[in-house]
């Protein structure tokens, strides 16, 4: 049947159907190619985004709820030994002696130094130590980052805890956030962020 | 002529022994995409449920913070109902509990500034092959460590799924 077509055919024409054969076996294989590129990049599901979008605010919202614990020993010029909140008392006074180094209200025992320090130094400390604790754990990258806007000033009230990617953070990737958490101090408004990635 | 007719013949054979090649190819690796496919929908299956696991454990009446108002406290444990929330597992275990989180493992951990480990539901499945494990940061408030008001501790919730 083929030597027929072949003597019916004329050699161009022959040709010409070579040549559409090989195309058709090269469209094949680029669509072989271009499903097996796009199965491989398709890598994130349904559980890294619920994981990093929950677990960035509940973090934060943890965070800034938790009380000191007894052994910091936290001491008050007024109140004497207590248990501040970490967002509310201890922000609000970290925010309020930001410019006098050798004073706060507060003065505890960081978890990380192991003495008596500053408010600043000791929100670092204990956020450093629960992130560190949690997150860290986990084998996640993040940023915490806490600034002071007064007026149009914008200023951090600690050095930014950046953790993961040889201490680049989450810069220049895809990052989840927990949101601005603002605290109102006596010193102006201030802002709280987690990122995750 | 027969000598032609012989060459045209193998060019043929050859032909269709390239074509069936590739059609052997195309079906090698459609069956190993299958069984990839198949794995990543179990891997997938698997996480949902842990997923589903985490959100009953964190929104659970029996441990979420409540404070007597309408609308309970998001990602809190309540640490009163949390001690005792063992035993009425245990009690209802089959009959309430399986129901809501299957086979799996729910662990609080306490991470400031105490370090206790709380199980609350374990039941492994029988011969399991693996166990996905989901955390969740939440705030532990107890009632009786605060002077007048209550004190907050920081943990986090692990929930493993067997399959």
């Amino acid at each position: 049947m083929i030597i027929k077509q072949r003597k019916i055919l004329p050699s161009g024409k022959l040709a010409q159907m070579e040549m559409v054969g090989l195309v058709v076996i090269v469209i094949l294989i680029t669509l072989g190619m271009l499903f097996m590129a796009i199965f491989a990049l398709k890598s994130d599901n349904q559980k890294k985004v619920f994981t990093s979008k929950g677990l960035t605010s509940s973090a934060m919202s943890s965070i800034m709820k938790t009380n000191v614990g007894q052994d910091a020993n936290c001491v008050s010029e007024y109140i004497g030994y207590s248990t501040p909140i970490i967002g509310k008392d201890i922000i609000d006074d970290c925010a309020k002696y930001l410019d006098n180094p050798s004073y706060s209200l507060y003065s505890c025992i960081g978890p990380i130094s192991g003495e008596k320090v500053h408010s600043c130094v000791f929100l670092r400390e204990i956020v450093s130590h629960l992130l560190e604790e949690t997150l860290g754990s986990w084998n996640k990258n993040y940023e915490f980052h806490s600034q002071i806007i007064s007026g149009v000033e914008v200023k951090d009230i600690i050095e930014p805890i950046i953790v993961g990617r040889g201490g680049k953070g989450c810069k220049g990737v895809e990052r989840d956030t927990s949101g601005l958490f603002p605290i109102n101090t006596e010193a102006g408004l201030v802002e709280n962020v987690l990122y995750l990635c | 002529m027969n000598k032609k007719g012989q060459i045209r013949m193998s060019e043929t054979i050859a032909v269709l022994f390239i074509f069936f090649v590739l059609i052997l190819f195309g079906l090698v690796f459609y069956s190993k995409y299958q069984t990839v496919a198949l794995k990543e929908k179990q891997e997938e299956l698997l996480a949902n449920r842990a997923i589903e696991t985490t959100l009953r454990t964190l929104f659970l009446p029996e441990l979420i913070c409540s404070d007597g108002e309408t609308e309970p406290e998001d990602n809190c444990f309540d640490m009163l109902k949390l001690r005792l929330l063992n035993e009425t597992l245990q009690r209802n275990l089959d009959d309430y509990y399986f129901e809501l989180f299957s086979y799996a493992k729910i662990e609080v951990q306490e991470v400031y500034p105490g370090n206790a480990t709380y199980l609350l539901y374990d039941k492994p499945k029988p011969n399991f092959k693996s166990r996905e494990s989901t955390y969740f940061v939440i705030t532990l408030r107890d009632e009786l460590i605060g002077k007048g008001e209550a004190s907050n501790s920081f943990g986090y919730v692990k929930v493993g799924v067997y399959s």
